[in-house]
């Protein structure tokens, strides 16, 4: 009963049911009958020649596939372009079936077509934006080589596909050592990191690059696509703001050697003053001592002149294996009881399980030396009843934290950096100002950056950020093994 | 010449160059002069006998010269005492010292290295024309 009516469904039924559209022609390529979906589509056909139907057009295609099959009774699968009822073009995928009589004629061929128009469509709209995105795309197999790449990563690198990643974005001869599609590989997440490729013109490039896994099933990863975005022009800005600031040092430290002179053109007036008084009043005490004067500050001069040469032609950094942490315990003890007579509570807030790391140990002592030493001068400053200066050290996803934070005055931003740092860091054996620019100037040999942070009433931070990644490489000592208990020789403080 | 008695002046400076320069200055001036190497001895040397002026350097071990001219003019009993900064520093450390909340801004201020024309002028503002004349000059030194 229930076949009888299974069958009857189908018998009448399932011609119109069916979603796709079904049309069926003659040797004369004439359709003898369709389905509604057909009429759907492509209008209604009975009668007509299967190319005035489907294509709109007079004269019959010119590889025209159902030729084929009733010539070898094969069945074919083709992705056709027509026009649909209302003039606009149809993609359509049509499998063309032959029927076969007992005797082998083929009087009829069934053409079932899919409308693959939207897909078409989607398929455009992604070849655009693969295309056009204002970002490098390359589709690596797992052999590293570019299956695909996109116009601008063409534009910038010159001919890619079949080639090695590291050839296109690098012009390497092998594997660069930190790949972020290896990983994307492994495990089947996406990585990111920053670059520094070279272009078709030989030019270096900065890029941040997103490695993404493809698959089309949920277990191997058989592509990665890279993604990457050029940041070579806030590469470039980061450098001019970085040599900006550099001469902003170099210009605190010009100001602070003004200071420094004055005094001296001070001492040098005085000496004349005196001097000429003892000539005046025949009196040989003050002659002698106006002499004196004179002398000395003609020697302090020579001194200033011979600090500033050392300190422009530079000392070289004696790179080894040290722990930040026994550096900023020493600073903050040798400056503990200069604190106290300032009524300036020092604290230390040290974490104790830092690996050690690859330092000048005298170089980060003369920096946190001077900023420790700025901080409690700072205190000076203050409003408040009473102040500390507390030094941290820490580290966070493999860069190392060094920060001097103050609660001094309440002075702004600008006043601080113009007036404060110059002032509080001229005092002393003709080290007038050089203090910050030498801190900075240490800061990037070790591959860091001083950060500041200062506001009103609230004091500042200074902060030093070592990535462990951008930290020299220690010297080879083939005598001894690296020492993390090493001392660095105390800096004298600049203050 | 009618005998009057000498004004007493203050130096709270820490290079000892230009101690000696200001005191034999001071001094042929016709000035008493008194002299504090930091602002705890300054507190100390104004707690002994005050002066009739202090002429302040800013930076000094120990105590510096803001943090004794903070306390110096919070003091009642000295705040009408005249204080004139002779530093080195900039326009930038006069302007902001002068926007002090938590004290007046100093009678005077001189940037080193000074001439001895302009010293003795703000002395003079300070204190009076008559100071400074003890060899009976308006301007200029005794030498």
């Amino acid at each position: 009963m229930l076949d009888a009516t299974l069958q009857a469904w189908l018998h009448t039924q399932l011609f119109e049911q069916v979603p796709v559209s079904i049309a069926i022609i003659d040797r004369n390529f004439v359709i003898v009958e369709h389905n509604r979906n057909f009429e759907e589509l492509f209008g209604p056909g009975r009668g007509k020649k299967c190319h005035t139907v489907y294509k709109k057009q007079a004269g019959s295609c010119d590889a025209c596939m159902a030729a084929l099959s009733f010539q070898d009774g094969k069945v074919r699968v083709n992705d056709e372009l027509g026009v649909d009822r209302n003039g606009h073009p149809a993609h359509y995928l049509v499998h063309m079936i032959p029927i076969v009589t007992p005797q082998g004629d083929i009087p009829y061929i069934i053409e079932m077509s899919t409308d693959i128009t939207e897909i078409k469509r989607l398929q455009r709209e992604y070849q655009v934006l693969f295309e056009k995105v204002p970002c490098y795309i390359a589709v690596l197999n797992r052999d590293y080589r570019i299956v695909k790449a996109n116009e601008l990563m063409r534009e910038t690198f010159g001919a890619t596909t079949g080639q090695y990643c590291w050839e296109v974005f690098k012009r390497r001869a092998d594997r660069c050592e930190e790949c972020p599609a290896e990983l994307a590989f492994a495990d089947g997440q996406t990585h990111v990191c920053e670059q520094e490729g070279i272009n078709k013109q030989g030019e270096k490039t900065h890029y941040v690059v997103h490695a993404a896994p493809l698959s089309r099933t949920e277990e191997a990863v058989t592509h990665v696509m890279e993604m990457a975005v050029d940041v070579t022009r806030i590469y470039q800005l980061e450098q001019e703001k970085l040599e900006a600031e550099r001469l902003a040092a170099v210009g605190q430290t010009v100001a602070g050697l003004a200071h420094g002179i004055k005094n001296i053109l001070t001492g040098l007036h005085g000496g004349m003053y005196i001097f000429k008084s003892g000539l005046d009043r025949g009196d040989q005490g003050r002659i002698q001592q106006g002499w004196q004067m004179l002398d000395r500050n003609i020697e302090k001069i020579s001194t200033l002149t011979r600090n500033l040469l050392s300190f422009s032609k530079g000392r070289v950094p004696e790179i080894q294996m040290v722990r930040p942490s026994d550096i900023v315990r020493e600073v903050v003890e040798l400056y503990r009881d200069a604190a106290r007579q300032q009524e300036v509570e020092l604290r230390a807030e040290i974490d104790s399980q830092m690996a050690p790391a690859p330092f000048d140990p005298e170089g980060l002592h003369t920096c946190l030396a001077n900023l420790v030493a700025n901080a409690i001068d700072a205190c000076q400053m203050s409003e408040r009843p009473s102040c500390a200066v507390t030094v941290r050290c820490r580290e966070e996803n493999e860069v190392i934290l060094l920060e001097v934070e103050d609660q001094g005055c309440g002075m702004d931003y600008d006043i601080k950096q113009k007036v404060f740092t110059n002032f509080f860091t001229t005092k002393g054996e003709g080290g007038t100002g050089i203090g910050l620019l030498l801190t900075r100037k240490i800061i990037q040999e070790h591959g860091g950056k001083l950060e500041v942070d200062s506001s009103p009433g609230k004091g500042s931070l200074f902060r030093m950020i070592f990535p462990r990644s951008r930290l020299p490489k220690p010297a080879p000592r083939p005598e001894s093994p690296p020492d993390p208990e090493a001392h660095p020789s105390e800096a004298k403080r600049q203050g | 010449m009618e005998k009057t008695e000498k004004k007493r002046v203050l130096v709270v400076e820490d290079d000892e160059d230009v101690i000696t320069y200001l005191s034999l200055w001071l001094s042929d001036q016709g000035f008493d002069v008194d002299v504090a190497r930091d602002g705890n001895e300054a507190t100390e040397k104004v707690k002994q006998r005050p002066p009739d002026l202090v002429t302040l350097d800013i930076v000094m071990p120990q105590k510096t010269g803001v943090k004794f001219y903070k306390e110096f003019k919070r003091d009642p009993r000295y705040a009408h005492i005249p204080v004139i900064i002779i530093t080195g520093l900039q326009q930038e450390f006069k302007r902001f010292i002068s926007h002090r909340r938590t004290a007046p801004p100093p009678e005077g201020y001189i940037a080193k290295p000074f001439s001895q024309e302009e010293l003795l002028e703000t002395i003079q503002r300070v204190l009076g024309e008559g100071a400074g004349q003890a060899c009976g000059q308006k301007k200029g030194n005794c030498a």
